[in-house]
C-alpha cells in the first residue's frame, strides 16, 4: 500500500480582478518541508489563504491524506489539522499573549459555569513561548508592548499550539534576526521529523535553501518548478523567479569627503533608550543599523524622528546653515526628515484608500495644507513609482488593501521618495520585498546618496547592511556599541558586537528583564 | 473603452442622486399635489439647517469621530440670537455673530477636549448635548422667545430668484466644504486621519488640531443652523432640534459616510438630506400617519446602507 501525501493540489485556479493562481499542481509527504518561493505578487499568500480557508478556490482539487479537502471557512481548516501562521500579523492587542495563543481553545474549567482556567492557560503559553524564543515575556502581558519580532514569534507560537498535520508559515522571519530566524528553522527541522508537513513561504532564499526539502517556485501565478533543494542555487532560484537572469551592477561612487553634517545626535536618551546616544549624519552617506532583537533599532530611529518625547540631549538638524531641534513628527516631516515604519499595517498603510493616495499622502516637499492636489501630475508620479520599483497592481485606484504584502512596502517606500526628503530613515525597508526588487531599492538608495541624501537604515539582515551602507552602527541592549566603517566590515564582528552587551548581562538578570517589563511608551 | 468606463462610475457614484429622482417621482405620482409650489418650498425651507449641521456632521466623521451635540448646540445658538436681539435689543447682524460664536465656542470645547485630552468624541458630544440644552433653557427662561418678521427675511425666498438666502448659503457651504474634502491636501489629511491615525502621525501629520479644527466647525456650522431656524420660525425656540443630530448622521450614513471614518462625501451627505426631506414630506403628503412615517424613514436608513455595503464590495470585487 502506497501512503498518500499529506497535500495534494491539482489546477488550483483562483483568479480576483485577474488571474491569480493558474493550474497549480503541488504535492507535499508527511515530514517534508516545502519552501515556495516567487516575487512579490506571485500568488503565494493567496495560496496560503485558500489552504487556510480564508479565501475560495475556483477551481480545482485539494486533498489531505487522500480525503477531498474543501474549507468554508478557517475552522474547517483547524478541523483538518492545517496551522497556519499568516504573512500579516493577526495578535488581538487588547488580550494577553497567553489569551492570543490560545483564543481558538480557551482552556476551561468547571466553576458553576464553565470558566477560562487561567493556571492551564498560562501554563500551556509559557511553554510554547519558552519554544518559540518568548521565554523572557511574561504571558499575562498585553500584547500591545510587544516589538514586532516578538509578535511574529507570537504568531508561530500560536500556530503551533495545536498538533497539526500541515504548517503554513508565510514569511516567518520577515522581522526576525538571524539568531532567532536559525531558532525557528531548528523548530521546523523538529516539527518535519516528528511527521508534520510544513509550508515555508520566503524571501531569504538562503534560508529557503537551509531548511526546506524541496522547493516550488511560483511565478506571475505559474507553478513554474519543483525540485529538491539540493540540486538549486539561489541564482537558480531567482533566474526562475522572474524569467530573466538577474543583472545587479550598483555602481558606487566614492563619498565626497566634505560632506556636510546634516543630523547631530547629542546624548540623547528616551524612556526605551537609557544610555546616551551620539552620532552626526552626513550628507551623502548610508548608514547601517545592526543589532539583535530588542537591541533599539526601532526605538533609535523613532526618537530621531521625534516621535517619542526625549528624556535628554538633543537631536539637531543642519539645512544650508539654519538649524532646528527636531521635536515632534510634524517638524522631522517638514524638515526633510523622512520615517518607514517597521509594521507597514499600524503604521504606514491607509487601508481602504488607493494605490495613490497611499503613496502620496504626506505630499510632495512643498505642499500646503490648503492647497489644491494637482490630480494629473499625482497620477504621473505614481505611474512612474510603480514602474521604478516593479509594484504589481491592477492600477493606481486599487485599494492598497489589495496588493500582496510586499507591493504594500513598496508602495509605502514610494511615499518618502516622492516627498523627496533629505534624511532617510527606514526601518526594515526591504521586510516582505522579493530578490529582484530587493536589488532595485538598494541601487536606488544608492543613487538617492550619490545625489547628497542622508539615509538610515535598521535590518536584521546584515548582509543588506553590508552590501549598501558606509558605515555600520552597532546597537546592543539598547547600547550603541560599535561602529565599522565600510573597509572593516565583517558580518562575523558585527554580531559579535551585537551580542556584547547581551552575553554581559547574562550574569546580570536584571537588565534584560527590564526590557520586557518595562511598559513601552 | 474610456467614455464608458466614465459613465459607469458616474452612474455608480450616483446613485444615491438616483434614488432620489424615483422618490420624487414616486411621490409625484402618487398624490397629486407634491408637485405643487407649497410643497417644494415647505421642503426647501426645512433644508438650510439640516444641510449645514449635515456638513459638519460628515467632516466630523471623516475623522472617526462624531458630534452627538449640534442639534442642542443649534438650540442653544437659536435662543442666544434670540435673547440678543430681544432682551438686549442688538440688531441682527450682531445677534447673528453672537450665535455663530456661541457655536464655535461649543464647538471648540469638544474638540479641545477630543484632541488634546484624547477622550472619545462620543461621550464629550454626549456631554455637551446635555449642557447645550440646559443653557438654551436656561437663556430663554424654557420660553420660545418671538424675534419679529425682520428676521424671517433670511428664510424667505428671493425675490425673482425663488429661493431663500439661507438655502443659497447651504448650497454654496456643500460645494466649498466638497471641493475642500476631494480636492485639497487638508481634505486628503482628515481621510488619512480618519483611515489610520497612526500612519497618519508617521507620515508627518499631527492630528490633534485637525480633529479640533472639524469639531469646531462642526459647532460653528450648528450655530449657523441655529440662526436659520430662528430665521425660519420668526422666534427663538429652546426646543429646537431635538434629535437633529440623529437626522444628520442618517443623511450623512445614506450618503455614503462611513461611522469607521476615513470615507465620506458631502455631496453624498447633502443627498441624504434631501431624501429624507422628500420621504418626510411626501410620506405627509399621501396620507401616512406619523408613527408609519418614522417605520418607513427608518427602514430606508438601513436599506440605503446595506445597499451601500452591498455596492462597495460589489466594486471591489470587480
Ligand atoms: N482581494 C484582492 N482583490 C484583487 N486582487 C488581489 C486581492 N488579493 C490579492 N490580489 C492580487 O493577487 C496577487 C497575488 O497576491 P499574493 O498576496 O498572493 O502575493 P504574494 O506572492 O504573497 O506576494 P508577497 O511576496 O508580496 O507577499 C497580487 O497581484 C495581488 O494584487
Ligand atoms: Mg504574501
Amino acid at each position: 500500500m502506497t501512503e498518500s501525501a499529506r497535500l495534494s493540489i491539482s489546477n488550483l485556479d483562483k483568479a480576483f480582478a485577474a488571474p491569480v493562481l493558474i493550474g497549480v499542481n503541488l504535492t507535499i509527504a508527511r515530514g517534508e518541508v516545502h519552501a515556495i518561493v516567487g516575487e512579490n505578487g506571485a500568488g503565494k499568500s493567496t495560496l496560503v489563504n485558500i489552504l487556510a480557508g480564508n479565501l475560495q478556490k475556483d477551481d480545482g482539487e485539494i486533498s489531505l491524506d487522500g480525503n477531498i479537502y474543501e474549507p468554508q471557512g478557517p475552522r474547517d481548516s483547524y478541523a483538518a489539522g492545517i496551522a497556519c501562521a499568516a504573512q500579516e500579523l493577526s495578535s488581538i492587542e487588547t488580550l494577553s499573549v497567553a489569551e492570543n495563543i490560545s483564543l481558538r481553545a480557551l482552556p476551561k474549567k468547571k466553576f458553576v459555569i464553565d470558566i477560562i482556567d487561567e493556571g492551564a492557560l498560562n501554563a500551556k503559553a509559557l511553554k510554547l513561548m519558552q519554544r518559540v524564543g518568548l521565554q523572557n515575556i511574561d504571558p499575562t502581558s498585553s500584547t500591545e508592548a510587544l516589538s514586532l519580532a516578538d509578535r511574529q514569534l507570537l504568531e508561530i507560537a500560536k500556530a503551533i499550539s495545536f498538533d497539526c498535520q500541515l504548517l503554513i508559515l508565510d514569511e516567518p522571519t520577515a522581522a526576525l534576526t538571524t539568531p532567532q530566524a536559525d531558532h525557528l528553522h531548528s523548530i521546523v527541522a523538529d516539527l518535519a521529523a516528528a511527521g508534520t508537513s510544513i509550508i515555508y513561504i520566503s524571501h531569504r532564499l538562503d534560508d529557503v535553501l537551509a531548511v526546506a526539502d524541496n522547493v516550488s517556485v511560483l511565478r506571475d501565478g505559474e507553478l513554474v518548478v519543483t525540485t529538491s533543494t539540493k540540486q538549486t542555487s539561489v541564482p537558480d532560484l531567482v533566474g526562475e523567479m522572474t524569467g530573466r537572469n538577474q543583472t545587479t551592477a550598483t555602481e558606487r561612487r566614492d563619498r565626497v569627503s566634505d560632506a556636510g553634517v546634516v543630523l547631530d545626535v547629542t546624548d540623547l536618551t528616551t524612556g526605551d533608550l537609557p544610555h546616551a546616544i551620539n552620532l552626526t549624519l552626513k550628507s551623502g552617506e548610508i548608514v547601517g543599523l545592526a543589532g539583535l532583537a530588542g537591541a533599539g533599532r526601532s526605538e533609535l530611529l523613532s526618537a530621531l524622528f521625534g516621535l517619542v518625547p526625549l528624556t535628554g540631549g538633543t537631536v539637531r538638524r543642519m539645512n544650508n546653515g539654519a538649524e532646528h531641534a527636531v521635536l515632534n513628527a510634524g517638524q522631522a516631516v517638514r524638515n526633510g526628515i523622512a520615517y518607514l515604519g517597521e509594521d507597514r499595517q499600524s503604521m504606514g498603510l491607509f487601508p481602504g484608500q488607493s494605490l495613490l493616495t497611499n503613496m502620496m499622502v504626506p505630499g510632495s516637499v512643498d505642499t500646503k495644507t490648503l492647497q489644491y492636489i494637482d490630480k494629473k501630475r499625482e497620477r504621473a508620479d505614481g505611474a512612474r513609482f510603480v514602474e521604478k520599483l516593479s509594484i504589481r497592481c491592477n492600477n493606481l485606484a486599487q485599494d492598497i488593501r489589495q496588493l500582496s504584502g510586499g507591493n504594500q512596502q513598496k508602495a509605502l517606500i514610494a511615499r518618502w521618495l516622492h516627498r523627496d526628503s533629505d534624511i532617510l530613515l527606514l526601518d526594515e525597508p526591504t521586510r516582505g520585498v522579493d530578490v529582484g526588487t530587493k536589488n532595485a531599492i538598494y541601487d536606488l538608495l544608492i543613487r538617492l546618496r550619490q545625489k547628497g541624501k542622508t539615509i538610515v537604515m535598521a535590518s536584521s539582515e546584515i548582509d543588506e547592511l553590508t552590501t549598501v551602507c558606509d558605515r555600520i552602527l552597532v546597537l546592543s541592549d539598547r547600547k550603541l556599541v560599535r561602529s565599522f566603517e565600510r573597509s572593516d566590515f565583517s558580518e562575523q564582528d558585527i554580531l559579535a558586537a551585537a551580542f556584547s552587551e547581551f552575553t554581559a548581562s547574562v550574569d546580570n538578570q536584571s537588565t534584560s528583564t527590564s526590557r520586557v517589563a518595562s511598559p513601552q511608551r | 473603452m474610456n467614455i464608458w468606463h466614465s459613465i459607469r462610475r458616474h452612474a455608480e457614484d450616483n446613485f444615491i442622486l438616483a434614488s432620489l429622482i424615483l422618490l420624487i417621482l414616486f411621490f409625484g405620482f402618487s398624490s397629486d399635489n407634491f408637485f405643487s409650489v407649497i410643497t417644494l418650498t415647505t421642503i426647501l425651507n426645512q433644508l438650510p439647517a439640516l444641510t449645514v449641521v449635515t456638513v459638519g456632521m460628515t467632516l466630523v466623521l471623516i475623522v472617526a469621530g462624531i458630534d452627538l451635540s449640534v442639534g442642542s448646540v443649534m438650540g442653544f445658538c437659536a435662543a442666544v440670537v434670540g435673547v440678543a436681539a430681544v432682551a438686549w435689543g442688538l440688531p441682527l447682524w450682531m445677534a447673528f455673530l453672537m450665535g455663530l460664536g456661541t457655536g464655535l465656542i461649543c464647538g471648540a470645547v469638544n474638540g479641545l477636549l477630543v484632541a488634546y485630552l484624547s477622550l472619545p468624541s462620543f461621550i464629550v458630544t454626549l456631554g455637551m448635548l446635555e449642557m447645550a440644552r440646559g443653557l438654551a433653557y436656561m437663556t430663554t427662561g424654557s420660553q420660545t422667545t418671538y424675534i419679529g418678521s425682520q428676521i424671517q427675511s433670511l428664510a424667505l425666498p428671493l425675490p425673482g430668484i425663488g429661493v431663500s438666502a439661507a438655502l443659497i448659503f447651504a448650497i454654496v457651504l456643500v460645494i466649498a466644504a466638497q471641493l475642500v474634502l476631494t480636492k485639497t491636501v487638508l481634505g486628503r489629511y482628515l481621510v488619512a486621519i480618519g483611515t489610520n491615525e497612526q500612519a497618519a502621525r508617521m507620515s508627518g501629520i499631527d492630528p490633534r488640531p485637525y480633529r479640533l479644527m472639524v469639531l469646531a466647525v462642526s459647532g460653528a456650522l450648528a450655530g449657523i443652523a441655529g440662526i436659520f431656524n430662528a430665521a425660519y420660525l420668526g422666534s427663538a425656540d429652546p426646543n429646537a432640534g431635538i434629535g437633529l443630530e440623529l437626522s444628520a448622521i442618517a443623511a450623512a450614513v445614506i450618503g455614503g459616510t462611513s461611522l469607521m471614518g476615513g470615507r465620506g462625501s458631502i455631496i453624498g451627505a447633502f443627498a441624504g438630506v434631501l431624501i429624507i426631506a422628500v420621504l418626510q414630506n411626501g410620506l405627509a403628503q399621501i396620507g401616512v400617519s406619523e408613527p408609519t412615517k418614522r417605520l418607513i424613514t427608518g427602514a430606508v436608513i438601513i436599506i440605503a446602507v446595506l445597499i451601500d455595503r452591498w455596492r462597495a464590495k460589489h466594486a471591489s470585487a470587480s
